[in-house]
């Protein structure tokens, strides 16, 4: 196991092989080893900049190709810091290039327990996993104009609806500040920070505890939950739809009326 | 005292979602998670049936569920661009009706995979 961060976690123990990243540079890094594993040439100016050394870098593209099956597994470490996505887009290809040596797949961290599942499901109903909005009538994907981060810190919201999630314990203040500002529906099972802030609160049954459902484990693989408690609190699934039904009972937003086909072609 | 045994129950604490575990639980509470990791039995074993929070709360004063699925109709219905967020520590079929709810309002659709 090969181990990468930018300072030396516990993790560390586990590992056979811990390579140090100056802070920030992961584009590059991960950028030098597809040139790497493509024999490109890189220069050692390039090389200095990760923090890493040439051997170590060696070494691990030896590793790499030697591999029968290799696995990248990514966290927010990637994801968050300079760069964002494009790191992870950076690390997706790589893995993509590796496939002309061996098998190789690359896999973000989950931290909670069913947000594989959440992607799953917007993929299988709008087409995308995540930063959507429907303001068109139709499905639209944009991370950064869409992702809610950024959409609390502009305050482009006038109302937010959360589920299974605490992002008043979470989320940066500004963000915080804007789900003060704006009413605030909570689906949980317990008063969250989220919850104290919130204009509605409703609780509900644990998922996995007392509800029952489907959930999907972090390499897509979907689980039946098997709840050993009853509970006198609704699910989320049940209070969700009661709050869409009591919505589809008022007209519909757009004037002219949600587009629809005809005719099946 | 007798404990219903749950085999092959799934865990959703973290992402893993282990479904391996073995419960043993009365009518309250889970007593025992068996091959459950340390963060697994902390979850498992911290939850019981008793009611320690209102059904709802409206401004933070108890109120029915009935009366709070009204009030959140209201607000996401009347709001320019209602935001759905979360979806994490909930079921499929929930998040099935977020992304349902959310197109019905024209509004934005997010998860935690966004931050």
């Amino acid at each position: 196991m090969v181990l990468v961060d930018i300072r030396e976690t516990k993790s560390v123990k586990a590992a056979d092989v811990f390579l140090q990243v100056r802070p920030g540079k992961d584009f590059e890094l991960i950028t030098i080893l597809r040139a790497m594993i493509k024999d490109q040439p890189i220069s050692d100016a390039q090389v200095a900049e990760t923090g890493v050394s040439i051997e170590a870098l060696q070494d691990l593209v030896a590793r790499m190709k030697a591999a029968k099956f290799g696995a990248m597994f990514f966290g927010m470490g990637l994801s968050m810091t300079r760069g964002k996505h494009m790191n992870s887009a950076a690390l997706l290809t790589l893995a993509a290039e590796m496939n002309a040596f061996t098998k190789f797949v690359a896999m973000p961290m989950r931290g909670h327990g069913n947000v594989t599942g959440a992607d799953v499901i917007m993929r299988w109903q709008t087409g995308y996993p995540f930063g959507i909005s429907f303001n068109r009538g139709y499905p639209r994907y944009n991370p950064g104009e869409f992702s809610t981060v950024d959409v609390l810190v502009r305050g482009d919201t006038d109302c937010v609806f959360v589920i299974g999630a605490d992002p008043g314990a979470t989320m940066p203040q500004p963000a915080i500040d804007h789900l003060a500002r704006v009413p605030t529906i909570v689906l949980d099972p317990h008063v969250t920070h989220t919850s104290r802030l919130a204009k509605v609160h409703i609780t509900t049954a644990p998922a996995g505890i007392s509800a029952p459902g489907t959930a999907y484990r972090m390499d897509e693989i979907p689980m039946p939950l098997r709840p050993a408690l009853e509970s006198s609190y609704p699910t989320d699934e049940e209070v969700t739809r009661r709050i869409k039904e009591a919505i589809q009972t008022k007209p519909d937003w757009m004037v002219e009326g949600p587009q629809r086909l005809e005719t099946q072609v | 005292m007798d404990l219903k045994v749950i085999d092959h129950a799934t865990c959703t604490f973290c992402g893993c979602v282990c479904d391996d575990i073995q419960l043993h639980a009365d009518d309250t509470r889970i007593h025992k998670a068996k091959g459950a990791c340390v963060l697994g039995k902390a979850w498992f074993l911290n939850h019981t049936t008793e009611r320690h929070y209102p059904a709802a709360l409206i401004d933070g004063k108890e109120a029915t569920v009935e009366e709070a699925i009204q009030v959140a109709a209201d607000l996401l219905y009347e709001a320019d661009m209602p935001l759905v967020y979360g979806m994490s520590n909930t079921t499929c079929e929930a998040q099935r009706e977020c992304v349902a709810m959310a197109d019905l309002l024209g509004g934005l659709l997010d998860s935690h995979t966004s931050l």
